[in-house]
């Protein structure tokens, strides 16, 4: 028995100073150098490459700051930093998109870059653009990320078609209205074959940034205490839509839950002539298409101008980060206006250095990148970035909604009482 | 009654149906060193499932929200109250109720057929159990990839194959419709859930003595009449556990629904336990989430002792 009693107390033994050493390491030896986590959420191919080459050039470059790639995914991001911040081991360097940084900032978890943020970098990019990332924070308002790629809403349309329908390929000068709009895609509606696909499975932020063509913000602050306002400028874009799924039937309804890139098989395969997109997708199309398939990028549609809300991809440091001034030099390098085109292009999106946006590759009309580089006059500050609990309206209460109204199960009447009822309700639990 | 008047030095008889232990000493060494040999698998249990428990339980009487330098301040049953008054989570959790309870009765149906058709001599018989158990051994969020491209309206198989036998003209979006979404994700819970419930099933199966069965048959008893009265009665036991961890099982499903829609379209498919992790994870009120997690258990505790009461006074 007690031989058993020595050899437990040397099991238990053996299995603390097992945990034990597991637990510890990771120590921060001041005569090492440097190590910044950079988690990226690059995953185009070409971004990708564009990304680890330039991390890499770094390392060779910096031998006392040196950069570990960690990769990551738009798809889980939010939970892998939440627990990483709450864990107090989150990455140094993060990629992320503005409209995450507010709720973040605002928890404290990401460190104010205001002082930090090395003038060339500041005058390289336009106030705009910075206005995506200036958040309230703990300490007051500040920049919570460096704005490095923007997206806005184009139409992806058959070249073919649209020749074949006689319908004037619209310039960003002179782009088609929503009106116009409306009008080719009942044109381009010939038997079983619609004008446009609009995929909405998620539908609020491609609505609201819309709606700004009308002027709509859904959103007012008045006294310190924002609500949700829909009205006639609100409504101009969802009626418009929903007219083109119900009454013109100029819009397939079988693309109405699909994600964004799910329509282009139909696209490609001739089921419908035009499909709204982000920049970035010319890639896929690019990359998928069938030879011989002739598309073209139509420019943002005017309603009563062409203003889009812009969210942009920003780099920011983590406010738990030991390192900020080396992670701030890192982002201010790999940011710098050469290698902003190297990521837009890996992208396919707008690059927010001046510098970058003058690159003859971005303003080439091959595969629209034209259109697309000229699409950033247009790209204002969306105003639900600045909303406190907009992530929590948008999933409890916009996007059910919308997705109602898109189905056809409520009327536009509906869906502004219910999200004006709701959304206050909840805005009312971040404005106490 | 001689045994009475024996032993006169022992100090306590010995309990009905137990031996008297004659070493009390050296069974206490025997104890100790039996719990140190528990200790490492014990440790991790505390501190990896009972003490998060509990950490959850007392976050749930606190105001706990994300963020850095957070303080937490106890706020009693104000959260408990908040759930109470939150038609979304209710609605949400009719939502959790209907799927628990159609999964887990068509899971219990399918899984019966399954398991009196793996209990005959059939050919092949070892093949054919173990290809059923194979969705088992497949990670939840596997499963939910695997099934959204069963699903897809473009490319998937299922539109494809109901448009070749013209049961449909046109492709559905199954997650995405409204209609069609939650039953949908049933028909996933049914089919990821059967093989555990098959397998418990056919080990019941095979409990029942044969010559139940045979007597039945002499009394000529038909086969659905033997089913009824000598099978299900004999099973009953097994069934009433087995749909009861089911039923606990189902409505605590998470990574699979997350994995298939996320809870859309329209929150039709928004479970409580999605419910709760979007309150934790997305808006970081963690101390509401974790009165969510404690208000869903108290509910099911109470669904479950209501069904094991009623099935227990029924067996009486």
């Amino acid at each position: 028995m007690r031989r058993g009693l020595r050899s437990a107390l040397a099991v238990a033994a053996a299995t603390v100073l097992g945990l034990t050493a597991g637990c510890s390491g990771g120590g921060n030896d001041s005569g090492k150098p440097v190590t910044l986590k950079f988690l990226s959420l690059a995953w185009q191919k070409d971004s990708l490459a564009a990304n680890k080459r330039l991390v890499t050039e770094w390392n060779k470059a910096n031998p006392k700051i040196q950069v570990q790639y960690v990769q990551g995914s738009w798809d889980n991001v939010n939970d892998q930093l939440v627990t990483s911040f709450e864990g107090g081991d989150p990455p140094d360097v993060i990629h992320d998109d503005s409209s995450a940084l507010a709720g973040f900032a605002g928890q404290g978890y990401l460190a104010d870059l205001t002082k930090l943020i090395p003038t060339g970098l500041k005058n390289d990019i336009p106030d705009a653009a910075w206005g995506t990332a200036t958040f309230d924070g703990q300490g007051g308002q500040g920049i919570y990320g460096v704005p490095f790629l923007q997206e806005s809403q184009v139409i992806l349309a058959n070249k073919k078609m649209l020749d074949a329908a006689k319908v004037r390929i619209p310039t960003s000068g002179d782009p088609w209205t929503w009106d116009e709009f409306q009008q080719i895609s009942k044109k381009l509606t010939v038997g079983k074959r619609y004008g446009i696909a609009w995929p909405l499975k998620s539908p609020v932020n491609k609505v609201l940034n819309l709606s700004l063509n009308f002027g709509g913000t859904f959103f007012q602050t008045s006294g310190g205490k924002t609500t949700v306002k829909v009205g006639p400028q609100e409504k101009e874009v969802l009626q418009r839509i929903h007219d083109q799924l119900y009454k013109d039937k100029t819009a397939d309804p079988s693309t109405l839950g699909m994600g964004t890139t799910d329509p282009l098989p139909g696209f490609y395969a001739g089921r419908y002539a035009m499909v709204p997109a982000g920049i970035y997708l010319r890639q896929q199309v690019v990359e998928q298409a069938p030879s011989g398939f002739q598309w073209v990028t139509i420019p943002p549609l005017k309603g009563q101008t062409t203003q889009q809300g812009a969210i942009s991809q920003t780099l920011s440091v983590a406010a738990d980060s030991k390192h900020p001034k080396e992670a701030m030099q890192f982002i201010s390098w790999f940011l710098n206006g050469q290698h902003q085109v190297d990521l837009a292009k890996g992208d396919w999106l707008i690059p927010t250095s001046k510098t970058a946006a003058q690159d003859p590759t971005l303003t080439t009309d091959k595969y629209g990148w034209n259109v697309a580089t000229a699409s950033a006059k247009s790209l204002i500050l969306a105003p639900y970035l600045k909303v406190n609990g907009f992530d929590e309206f948008k999933s409890k209460v916009a996007t059910p909604v919308l997705q109602s109204y898109f189905a056809n199960k409520i009327t536009i009447d509906q869906l502004a009482q219910k999200l004006t009822q709701d959304g206050d309700k909840v805005l009312e639990r971040y404005n106490k | 009654m001689s045994h009475v008047t024996a032993a006169p030095t022992a100090a306590r008889p010995p309990r009905a149906g137990r031996p008297a232990d004659p070493s009390p000493r050296p069974r206490a060494r025997g104890d100790r060193g039996t719990l140190i040999l528990l200790l490492p698998a014990l440790v991790p249990v505390l501190l990896f499932s009972v003490g998060p428990l509990l950490y959850g339980i007392y976050l749930s009487f606190t105001d706990a929200r994300g963020g850095r330098n957070a303080v937490i301040s106890f706020v009693g049953l104000k959260n408990f109250g908040d759930v109470l008054a939150d038609t979304d989570f209710w609605s949400s959790f009719k939502i959790g109720l209907i799927w628990a309870v159609s999964v887990t009765v068509l899971q219990f149906l399918a899984a019966l057929g399954l398991a009196l058709l793996l209990n005959q001599n059939l050919r092949l018989r070892t093949l054919a159990r173990v290809l059923a158990m194979a969705p088992w051994a497949m990670p939840p969020i596997v499963i939910g990839l695997m099934w959204r491209l069963v699903y897809h309206p473009n490319a998937g198989v299922l539109n494809a194959v109901l448009q070749d036998v013209h049961l449909l003209d046109h492709n559905v979006d199954w997650l995405n419709d409204f209609g069609t979404a939650l039953p949908a994700i049933i028909v996933v819970g049914v089919w990821t859930g059967m093989p555990q419930t098959t397998v418990v099933l056919l080990a019941g199966l095979q409990g029942v003595p044969k010559e139940l069965h045979e007597a039945a048959a002499v009394d000529g008893a038909s086969v659905w009449r033997r089913f009824w009265n000598v099978t299900l009665p004999q099973l009953r036991p097994v069934i009433v556990t087995i749909t009861a961890l089911d039923f606990v099982w189902n409505i605590n499903q998470f990574a699979m629904v997350y994995a298939l829609t996320q809870g859309g379209p329209g929150g039709r498919t928004r479970l409580p336990m999605l419910f709760a992790y979007e309150e934790a994870f997305r808006y970081g009120f963690f101390g509401y989430a974790a009165a969510l997690g404690v208000a869903i258990t108290i509910v099911v505790l109470v669904v479950l002792g209501f069904y094991l009461w009623r099935q227990m006074k029924e067996s009486r």
